[in-house]
């Protein structure tokens, strides 16, 4: 029997950030493996009374809150599902970021390997991330505490990912909101979703789970795995080392090169080669919209596509933006471009000479309804770009965030111009995976019943 | 980059599903080639029946197949399209140990295929590494001079 019997979610239900993007400036990120059933259950129960819903706050907007995702092994620990419910979550979730199957799109190679993974490999097993979230450092620090007195009376390990093992993943608030640290204002645009307005209803079923129709059909939508999962959505949690060192060496060598042939000074031509690796300009103009320079008017479009673009002049093909979200791309497969809702934020201080060596990146919360058929198929195309038959290299890879050691990848980077394209050889890595987790956000009754 | 797949699924021992194996198995080319031709990826697919030890039945049913990319985020594409559809459905129909879920919908199709995968991407040798869009395109343009 399937699990679902309405056609409207009721918010009250769906943890927070699903359906709403939080903007408390505080937030730590905290992973753990639970120890046994009951210790599991009893730390469960203490941090509850936090857990957000997606129901309008109004004017009473929570000082501190939280959100808690369970990994395929956490979820096995403290559910009352059988072995035969488990079986029908979807081999994805069950299987984990490091399995071969989940590599194939991942390909996490080199640096980025699992074996190197600070949480979410073996031996790192991953059971539960509790998102936390306070409008100031004390409120937020407050509720950490909460969590984390809680998880030691539960018997809980806690991953600590920074600082060789001593510090946990915290946003880092005076980044400012929105940017991340190779300077891109980020977090611009999100699928616009009516969350089941029958304008839309491929909406609601392409993020949360219960509510299948013909496009897509997030799993378990039957029996017991089915209920337990109902009003959930999957977050791809992942931990993203930027490499701004190399980041801001590659422009600046790279730009002396380039200027001459594009007639800008050099300085310019950093910030034209950082805005065609990404497909927007620092300040968040689209190439496709402002193509010759950065505007304020247009930093935060969202109107615009690719579709009239098709030599790359603009944007070229590899720019992230173009990658990671292909909009009106003319595609190979039918249907439309997979989506996802991210939720993600800095970690990390600022890149200068003092803060070097320090750990400094992208805590990435990838919301969908399906891992494998919106995250992983979105990755898969970032690491290889032949997801539409209008790129010229079906082997080229995203030019920001693609692993450059995968075998047969094709690391160029070629930047049309009216003077003709601009080549380089190689790009490098800027961007390394420290840890992945593949969660699932179940409903808040759910929460409710795994304590009762 | 090139996988493999090959599901390998033991069936039952009655007349009936002896006779949609081989069923399978005689029509297969028929009933997948437009799915397979429109999804542009894969390189070869082939069902072979392993015969019972003692020579007479079929003891399994084994599809091998070689296609771009990651595997599940594709098989969506396959669940989609009828033909593909109506033959992975037939195989399951027929499988000694029927699925646990039942396959009726997306996941339960997922679970079956990787549960009876036996094999993974470091397994296959591949001797190009051009993709079937990458060939078709070449002999294609060869083919117009």
């Amino acid at each position: 029997m399937p699990a679902t019997n309405s056609s409207q979610p009721d918010k009250n239900n769906v943890q927070g950030m699903i359906m709403r993007g939080y903007t408390h400036p505080w937030s730590c990120h905290l992973i753990f493996k639970f120890a046994t059933q009951p210790g599991a259950k009893e730390f469960i129960k203490t941090i509850l009374p936090y857990v957000q819903s997606a129901a309008d706050w109004g004017d009473n907007k929570p000082e501190i809150m939280l959100n808690i995702g369970f990994t395929f092994t956490g979820l096995k620990l403290v559910s009352k599902l059988t072995t035969s419910d488990l079986a029908g979550f979807p081999p994805t979730f069950k299987q984990g970021p490091a399995s071969a199957g989940s590599q194939q799109s991942l390909n996490d190679f080199g640096t980025s390997a699992p074996n190197t993974w600070v949480f979410g490999q073996t031996g790192k097993q991953v059971d539960c991330v509790v998102h936390v979230y306070g409008m100031d450092e004390p409120a937020l620090n407050k509720l950490v505490k909460i969590v984390a007195d809680a998880a030691v009376a539960g018997g809980l390990t806690e991953y600590l990912p920074i600082a060789n093992g001593t510090k946990r993943l915290e946003e880092y608030a005076t980044v400012p909101r929105n940017s991340i640290h190779f300077g891109y204002l980020d977090g611009i645009d999100q699928p616009a979703l009516g969350w089941g307005s029958p304008s839309d209803p491929a909406d609601l079923s392409a993020f949360l789970i219960g509510y299948p129709n013909k496009t897509s059909q997030p799993g378990p939508s039957y029996g017991n795995a089915g209920i337990f999962a109902k009003d959930g959505c999957y977050n791809a949690f992942r931990m993203l080392y930027q490499d701004v060192n190399v980041f801001d060496t590659f422009l600046e060598t790279n730009a002396k090169a380039i200027a001459p042939k594009i007639g800008k000074s050099v300085e310019d031509t950093i910030a034209w080669l950082a805005a065609k690796l990404n497909g927007r300009w620092l300040n968040g103009s689209p190439l496709e919209l402002s193509p010759d320079a950065p505007d304020p008017k247009t930093s935060h479009a969202t109107a615009f596509g690719y579709s009239g673009d098709t030599t790359g002049m603009k944007c070229p093909f590899a720019a992230h933006n173009r990658v990671a979200n292909p909009r009106d791309e003319e595609l190979s497969e039918q249907g439309p471009p997979p989506r996802l809702i991210r939720r993600g934020m800095a970690y990390g201080q600022p890149f200068n000479s003092k803060t070097a060596s320090e750990d400094r990146g992208l805590i990435g919360l990838f919301l969908c309804g399906s891992l494998s058929n919106q995250f992983e198929l979105l990755y898969s195309w970032i690491n290889t770009t032949n997801f539409s038959n209008l790129f010229p290299s079906q082997q080229g890879q995203d030019a920001l965030i693609a692993n450059r050691s995968m075998p047969g990848a094709d690391t160029s980077f070629t930047i049309p111009t009216p003077a003709g394209p601009v080549e380089i050889e190689s790009l490098p890595q800027f961007v390394v995976a420290r840890g992945t987790a593949y969660c699932i956000l179940p409903g808040i009754s759910t929460l409710k019943s795994i304590v009762e | 980059m090139t996988n493999p797949l090959t599901l390998y699924v033991p069936i039952k021992q009655d007349d009936a599903s002896q006779k949609i194996a081989q069923t399978v198995h005689d029509t297969f080319v028929a009933t997948v080639k437009a799915g397979l031709d429109s999804s542009e990826i894969v390189h070869y697919a082939r069902v072979s029946l392993i015969p019972n030890a003692s020579g007479e039945g079929i003891n399994a049913l084994m599809l091998m197949t070689e296609f771009d990319g990651p595997m599940n985020p594709y098989l969506k594409f396959f669940w989609d399209n009828p033909g593909t559809q109506f033959a992975f459905s037939t195989i399951a129909g027929i499988a000694l140990t029927p699925p646990n879920p039942p396959v009726k919908d997306l996941t339960g199709f997922e679970n079956f295929i990787n549960n009876n995968n036996l094999n993974e991407a470091g397994d296959m040798y591949a001797a190009y590494p051009q993709t079937v869009k990458e060939i078709e395109k070449a002999f294609s343009k060869e083919k117009a001079h």
